[in-house]
């Protein structure tokens, strides 16, 4: 019977060596740290990529070893975890790492510092008391430098789904999405909201004359002086050939009109010179102000169209308000 | 002399439970109620001297059976028995003349201690439990919904700590669903609602699955204003908001079914699925080879706060096994 105690007590030892040395050997931070955040247990992971024995930092407040310790971010993770009784994480999304630990391989390493996962853990004493948090740093750098890559792809991407290529405006189905949103949020906000749509006078004729070059030389014209007179809120985007909308948000028509004065002037006097050509053009532009009763935001658009139409019909080279009439 | 008992709670499972727990040498009649109306009426008939009364139920719930007893003066001693123990809870309950609050799941004991304390008889006898079982089929999606009640319970007592505010708790909904069908299975989530979600995952003892923290967007000046966050509610405020709340809890509502079932899980770390996303993004990227699905989804709301979020526990079809059988203990 004493036999099989002391076997099976070494047999427990034996597993407890074990543990430790693969906690020891484990590529994972860890820490033990007190209530007054003293350092009680120091890993070979947290000494290797610190640089900081365990002896030297046993016992000492983890803040006064690593200043640059985020110390009350951190601090307030851990008092709720002692507070609540109950583990928090936190993700390299939030803070890059806690322990500033450079890239340490020249081949692989794919960030200039490894990015971190942290979990806090409350540790109970025999008396059932939380004194302690054990604190896992995990090394996430390849993650999440993949991730921030996937991310940056994808955004290029939608970007360039996004855009026209000729203006850099944004496409027909971007533009209108932005027209869907700022009509919802208008109804939403009960803010005024204006959409202008307006085209290039006689464009056919540009073409028809210069060629289609310069045909394109005048809408990336267009578009460059509808950027520089715009607000930098507003969007704009190229709605078909020579075709172009302007969402101006927190705006009356009346003050929409002098917008579409501006760029209606601005562009009568601007001159196009494409090889021998000096090309001279102008535009028309409707406006509406989306009404309380408004409830589509293509109705809305198809009025800004309707007060366009009424600007070609008296003539061109002219901006008008939609009205019932 | 035969104490008239009735027991008040939306779920058979609870019930069952409760009833399980009563000393055996009681000499008892014991009615069941699935709301409070019933209870009411019940009351009125003489049916409740004494009354174990939960406090989230459809139709009419704990607090305002309790206002309704107090308005007739109906003559019934009120013990709570519920999942919610917020303090707040546990005062609102005393201010409405409830005797005791006891939490669930329920300590046989403790019971005897508090009918001792109130000098309730309970030296006769009576037949043994068996006769209970006859009239008090349970199904096991109601016990499901049990075992989420207490967890999501203590999750809500963490929550109301670390915001310092009542935290509303319905009844938690209990779903087979196909993986597809995960944003039917949502109530309250519209599919163009802006939300954030974070994701855990979880296994132990053959069970497993993961939490699904949703956060309505909406929510985020009211939590930071609660969790006293200064400065500026940008993305980098709102994800760390985001993973205060759902670290609290995803762990204090696994901890709590765990408990329960006595296993432990082991935890994973929690992932970001996305900020500012849309609810049929959460599944973009998800190669999971799980069709079918339990889904136990807990509502979670702040009193007087525009603050919505639903935990969702996932749990897989082949879990169901494992559960189920660590399910029959509680009863035993």
């Amino acid at each position: 019977m004493a036999e099989e105690e002391t076997e099976h007590g070494q047999v427990n030892i034996k597993d407890i060596h074990w543990l430790m040395d693969m906690l020891q050997s484990i590529d994972v931070g860890l820490i033990v740290l007190n209530r007054d955040y003293k350092v009680m247990v120091w890993n070979s992971f947290m000494e290797n990529h610190s640089g900081v024995s365990p002896a030297l930092i046993k016992e000492k407040v983890l803040f006064d070893i690593f200043p640059s310790i985020p110390k009350e971010w951190f601090r307030q993770k851990t008092e709720s975890v002692f507070l609540l009784k109950s583990s928090t994480f936190t993700v390299w999304e939030q803070r890059p790492y806690l322990f500033k630990f450079k890239n340490y391989r020249p081949i692989t390493g794919s960030a200039d510092y490894m990015y971190q996962n942290i979990t806090l853990i409350p540790l109970a004493s025999a008396d059932n008391k939380i004194n302690h948090v054990g604190v896992l740093i995990y090394d996430v750098t390849d993650i999440a430098v993949n991730k921030l890559k996937l991310e940056e792809a994808n955004n290029k991407l939608e970007s360039l789904s996004k855009t026209d290529h000729l203006t850099q405006l944004n496409n027909r189905g971007a533009w209108e999405g932005y027209l869907e949103k700022e009509f919802s949020r208008s109804k939403r906000s009960k803010h005024q909201c204006s959409v202008v749509m307006f085209d290039i006078d006689h464009f056919k004729k540009v073409n028809d004359t210069y060629g289609h070059q310069a045909g394109d030389e005048v809408i990336r014209r267009t578009a460059a002086l509808l950027k520089e007179t715009m607000r930098i809120t507003d969007i704009a985007g190229r709605y078909g050939g020579e075709e172009f909308g302007v969402i101006l948000v927190d705006t009356t028509a009346e003050a929409a009109l002098v917008f579409t004065e501006r760029l209606r002037k601005r562009i009568e006097a601007e001159i196009v010179e494409y090889e021998e050509f000096k090309i001279k053009f102008t535009i028309s532009l409707g406006v509406s102000e989306l009404a309380e009763d408004c409830n589509d935001y293509k109705l809305w658009l198809e009025q800004s169209d309707k007060a366009l139409y009424v600007c070609k019909e008296s003539g061109r080279n002219q901006s008008k308000i939609f009205s019932e009439s | 002399m035969t104490t008239q008992v009735l027991i008040c709670d939306d779920s058979s499972f609870a019930r069952k439970q409760l009833a399980r727990a009563l000393p055996n040498k009681w000499d008892v009649e014991l009615s069941y109620a699935a709301n409070g109306a019933e209870a009411l009426d019940l009351i009125r008939k003489g049916k409740g001297e004494i009354l174990f009364l939960d406090l989230n139920m459809p139709v009419m719930d704990g607090y305002q059976t309790l206002e309704n007893i107090l308005k007739e003066d109906l003559p019934t001693m009120t013990i709570v028995v519920s999942g919610d123990i917020q303090p707040e809870a546990m005062k609102r309950v005393k201010a409405l003349g409830a005797l005791e609050f006891i939490k669930k799941p329920v300590d046989g004991e403790l019971i005897v201690q508090i009918l001792n304390n109130y000098g309730i008889d309970i030296e006769e006898t009576r037949d043994a439990a068996d006769e209970l079982d006859a009239n008090l089929e349970i199904d096991l999606d109601d016990s499901y919904q049990e075992l989420a009640n207490v967890a999501m319970g203590r999750a809500a007592d963490l929550l109301a700590r670390l915001l310092g505010a009542f935290v509303v708790m319905p009844i938690p909904n209990v779903k087979h669903i196909e993986i597809n069908e995960l944003e039917m299975a949502m109530q309250h989530i519209k599919s163009n609602d802006s939300i954030s979600a974070v994701c855990q995952g979880f296994i132990g003892s053959g069970v497993a699955g993961e939490a699904l923290l949703i956060f309505n967007e909406t929510s985020y000046d009211d939590i930071a204003e609660l969790m006293k966050y200064d400065g500026e509610v940008n993305e980098t405020a709102q994800l760390e908001l985001l993973m205060d709340i759902s670290s609290v809890l995803c762990n204090a509502c696994l901890n709590g079914i765990a408990d329960q079932l006595d296993v432990s899980f082991s935890v994973g770390h929690p992932m970001v699925i996305g900020q500012h996303i849309h609810f049929d993004d959460i599944l973009k990227g998800s190669a999971t080879q799980w069709k079918k699905l339990l889904t136990i989804e807990m509502g979670y709301k702040i009193e007087n706060r525009d603050i919505n979020c639903d935990l969702l526990l996932l749990i897989t079809d082949d879990s169901i096994d494992s559960l189920n059988d660590r399910v029959s203990y509680l009863l035993v």
